[in-house]
């Protein structure tokens, strides 16, 4: 068990080094540089732009800055802002709360959701809730994430003004303790909601193929010659093999919640990574935009391995 | 004569296979017709901002700048189906290509390939999309080959696994004592006779390129010298409280575009995939 999980931390690692490897090489090869930023477009003094390229190493070759850039990470410091001046992980540790909360309430619930739904549909195949399940879950599935959250913004908070439709706490309101929990609580309902919506569709399928899948097992119809009862049957058996794929999508499935996030955040204002990853974007601001792509990358991989080592416990099959 | 007819009746068969036919018949027909169905072109900008529909002849009404928005739905059905048909070609073909190479030749090439597959399905794409059309530049071709190159590992994934199979059938073995060469035979047995998944697979990447090129359009990061609906959206969220019809006839037509392009991928898979097969299936 203990060598499984080191090859899939030494595997982990490896991804998420050839990921930075990749980004690091597109951030740099692309044209403009956050010193254009800092100067402005009306400052065309050469001596000033060299003197700032000098102060933050952008005048070395590509290969001498990613050194650089890795040793500094081994090192526990993600750099400063080259725009704000902010370190790093100061800048994103803050706003990742906001979005892992938002992005691991939605994983979990979409999981438990969805699979339900998928198991109700699976065991009844072609009835009415089968039916309804797969229609809606159709439809949503085609739904662009942003436009969905504009929909329900128009919906829920400006025709039926029950919901807010932006940020994460009511302005000026200096909630603390509970009430501020019920506020932050009260902002997320939206935001989670999309989330939900888009996320569901992906496991209901997954679980409903995977229960019609172990149902038309051999081993199965074998039980039910036997005369076991159907309900005994389902709970036993189907259930537990049925179950398998649907962690594994938990993984992928996260993989895109940390990318699809960023819209949703943007939407609704949600204080979030996604923002502060566009507005790097925009400013060329190198060292943030380098922080939020290593952070979503090793939560991606840590979520692969925890979905991996899960995937191992339960189903004994899987050699190690 | 046979033929077609024989196609006709698959078609028929499959209730998802005819619905997607008949909506992308329905898109090519109106890109056909565009000039004929709308009133106005769609970058026009006319008198009327902000009409709400039916005011002055235009059907879904305008947005701020005058634009007639069922004008602006039906030309960016070309935007639209252009990304849409060359990333899911240029994913396909590199699926294709590597997944064969990687599945027919095995061994030390098949390890390697596999383990960049893996990593690339864990890569948030959308990121890197989003990262090499904001950097470096955002025309419609940047968009349609940035999707077409982060979103093959899939189709890849297909491919090696027909491959590992087709390689042990009996006619690439008797090919190869033939003295067929490797490429000769990855070209000729394996791939015409793994592909249909890929194919069904591709159909629906299809989807995910509208879906993905809306995104950034959202994002202000689509291409501003065409039509896009994700554009559309984008423009119309800051009139949302005064004209909510920009944003939503503009999503309505990604969703029913996207919605298309499921049930053809679906229909395809229904009928080349030989589990759902007549008899297999009841």
């Amino acid at each position: 068990m203990l060598k499984y999980v080191l090859k899939k931390l030494a595997f982990a690692v490896f991804t998420v080094l050839l990921v930075m490897t990749l980004n690091f090489t597109l951030i740099h090869l692309a044209p403009g540089s956050p010193v254009d930023i800092i100067i402005g477009p009306d400052n065309q003094d050469p001596a000033l732009r060299a003197a700032l390229m000098e102060t933050y190493g952008l005048d070395k070759p590509v290969i001498v800055q990613f050194f650089r850039y890795i040793g500094q990470l081994l090192h526990g410091n993600m750099g400063s802002s080259i725009v704000f001046h902010t370190p790093v992980a100061e800048m994103i540790g803050s706003k990742f709360a906001a979005t892992f909360m938002l992005v691991f309430t939605a994983a979990v619930l979409a999981l438990i959701i969805g699979a339900a739904m998928g198991i109700t549909a699976g065991r009844k195949e072609g009835g009415f809730l089968d039916k309804v399940f797969s229609y809606t879950s159709y439809t949503f599935n085609a739904m662009p994430s942003f436009w969905l959250a504009l929909m329900l913004i128009i919906l829920f908070a400006t025709t039926l003004r029950w919901l807010p439709s932006s940020g994460m706490v009511t302005p000026r309101a200096k909630f603390t303790g509970f009430r501020y929990t019920l506020d932050v609580l009260y902002h997320m309902v939206l935001p989670l909601l999309t989330l939900l919506l888009l996320r569901i569709p992906g496991y209901f399928r997954t679980t409903k193929s995977s229960v019609l899948q172990v149902n038309s097992e051999d081993y199965i119809t074998t039980l039910r010659a036997t005369g076991m009862s159907e309900k005994k049957i389902f709970r036993k058996y189907v259930l537990k093999n049925a179950i398998l794929p649907v962690v594994t999508s938990f993984g992928m499935s996260m993989a895109f919640l940390i990318a699809g996030v960023s819209l949703i955040e943007i939407v609704f204002a949600w204080p979030g990574t996604g923002r502060v990853m566009l507005t790097a974007i925009n400013q060329r601001d190198y060292p943030v935009l380098m922080g939020v792509y290593l952070i979503m990358s090793i939560m991606v991989a840590l979520t692969m391995i925890v979905v991996d080592i899960v995937y191992a416990i339960l189903d004994p099959r899987i050699r190690y | 004569m046979n033929r077609v007819k024989k196609i006709l009746r698959t078609i028929r068969d499959d209730s998802q296979l005819m619905f997607g036919c008949i909506g992308i018949c329905i898109m090519l027909l109106m890109i056909v017709l565009a000039p004929v169905i709308t009133r106005w072109p769609g970058d026009y900008y006319g008198p009327d901002s902000l009409a709400a529909p039916g005011v002055n002849g235009h059907i879904l009404g305008t947005n701020h700048m005058g634009q007639d928005v069922w004008s602006m739905v039906v030309y960016g059905i070309r935007t639209s189906l252009k990304v849409a048909v060359v990333s899911a070609c240029i994913s396909g073909l590199i699926g294709i290509v590597v997944g064969g190479v990687a599945g027919y030749f095995g061994g030390i090439v098949d390890r390697i390939v596999s383990e960049i597959i893996n990593v690339f399905m864990m890569l948030p794409t959308l990121f890197l999309v989003l990262l090499v059309v904001s950097l470096f530049g955002n025309s419609i071709f940047h968009v349609m080959v940035v999707i077409g190159l982060t979103t093959w590992p899939s189709n890849a994934k297909l491919m090696r696994a027909q491959a590992l199979s087709l390689r042990q059938r009996t006619f690439v073995i008797s090919a190869r004592t033939m003295g067929e060469t490797k490429l000769q035979i990855l070209f000729r047995y394996i791939i015409p006779n793994g592909i249909f998944p890929v194919i069904s697979n591709t159909t629906m990447r299809m989807a995910g390129a509208i879906l993905t090129e809306a995104s950034l359009s959202f994002l202000g990061l689509g291409d501003p010298t065409v039509v896009s609906w994700g554009q559309m959206v984008y423009d119309g969220k800051a009139y949302m409280t005064q004209g909510w019809w920009v944003c939503v006839f503009a999503g309505l037509a990604i969703v029913l575009t996207v919605l298309v392009f499921y049930m053809m991928g679906d229909g395809i898979n229904h009928v080349l995939n030989p589990k759902y097969a007549k008899g297999g299936k009841k």
